[in-house]
């Protein structure tokens, strides 16, 4: 499958299409700061250190369409990036964290929205309850952790690196 | 600027910067964790004026709520920033991004503080005038451009061809 992904003609076109790469790694870097920003508003409210007089259901609602506009476009651009290199991709430890930290926040996300949300008009304009705190946690810590490895695989996989002295690179195209 | 810079690469401080690997790594982590504040932080005072996000709020308090983010995550930006050019001078003072960056960094600064101070004075269901929904959309177009502009530096040359004064 990685193979065929690797062979496929949008994988072709991102390789040998100039500009292709740097424009759509720099939009996927742009996606994923801006999802990143907006979820820290509103987990921040969720710990209850911001907008304490907002209604939670407000700023999230206000605040989430900017996040999952953010996030389709760093998936989009993420899925691009991946058809480049899928061998090198999938194997690459930072890229699997990633993948992790991605389904976590999947998760926590699914279960807040499952379970904890359900009794929010009790807490909408007071300081969240418990759960609801620690769901805006770990959502702060998995998004925060997505940027940082997201960034890690550039550094083990590296476009962008110093070539040794001494060593002879060639590229195709 | 070349002469200059490959001066500032063999000074102390950027020897200290490039001989720590891992101090480049953490830089660039922090650097870009904060351009999320930054630019979210600067886009909602953005948009507020342009009547897209927090319109039940006053502008004031929207300023109240993300101008201190934005001021102490951008001096995060700025120290970090700095600390990477010294890292690099070369890289980044032949790049034609990291000027564009630069120079935008100027006017969202400008802009921002330009349309706070009319704008905290208005009452607070006042609509904002064409001059100032004007400035504010150039800001939502300059602070995503300063992302794009960060990671596009790597590859300077291959987007803007003779504009890059790399080799």
């Amino acid at each position: 499958m990685l193979e065929s992904i690797q062979g496929s003609a949008l994988a072709n076109w991102m390789r040998y299409t100039n500009g292709a790469m740097p424009i759509v790694e720099a939009t996927h870097v742009l996606a994923a700061v801006l999802v990143f920003g907006t979820v820290l508003i509103v987990d921040l409210r969720l710990l209850g250190l911001v907008d304490s007089s907002r209604a939670f259901m407000r700023v999230s609602r206000e605040t989430l369409r900017l996040t999952w506009l953010a996030f389709g476009v760093s998936v989009i651009t993420g899925s691009l990036m991946f058809t480049t290199s899928p061998q090198t991709y999938f194997y690459n430890v930072a890229f699997q964290w990633k993948a992790l930290a991605l389904l976590g926040a999947g998760l926590n996300m699914a279960l807040f929205q499952l379970l904890t949300s359900r009794g929010v008009a009790t807490w909408n304009t007071q300081r969240p309850p418990h759960a609801a705190r620690v769901a805006g946690l770990v959502s702060l810590v998995l998004w925060a952790a997505m940027v940082l490895l997201g960034r890690w695989i550039g550094f083990t996989k590296g476009y962008d690196f110093a070539v040794p002295p001494g060593v002879q690179l060639t590229f195709p195209g | 600027m070349r002469a200059f810079a490959e001066w500032l690469s063999t000074t102390a401080p950027s020897v200290a910067i490039q001989s720590r690997f891992w101090f480049i790594r953490l830089l660039q982590a922090t650097h870009l964790l904060t351009a999320g504040v930054v630019a979210v932080s600067g886009l909602m005072i953005a948009l507020r004026v342009l009547g897209v996000q927090r319109t039940d709020q006053s502008f004031t308090a929207v300023w109240a709520r993300f101008a201190p983010w934005l001021a102490v995550s951008s001096s995060v930006m700025i120290l970090t920033g700095i600390a990477q050019t010294l890292g690099d001078p070369v890289r980044e003072f032949t790049s034609f991004s990291y000027w564009l960056k630069l120079a935008l960094v100027l006017c969202c600064a400008a802009g921002t503080l330009l349309l706070a101070r009319p704008a905290r004075r208005a009452p607070p269901a006042a609509d904002f005038p064409f001059a100032a929904k004007l400035v504010a959309a150039a800001l939502v177009v300059f602070w995503l451009c300063i992302v794009l502009l960060g990671r596009i530096i790597a590859y300077d040359r291959a987007i803007w061809g003779s504009l890059s004064m790399r080799t």
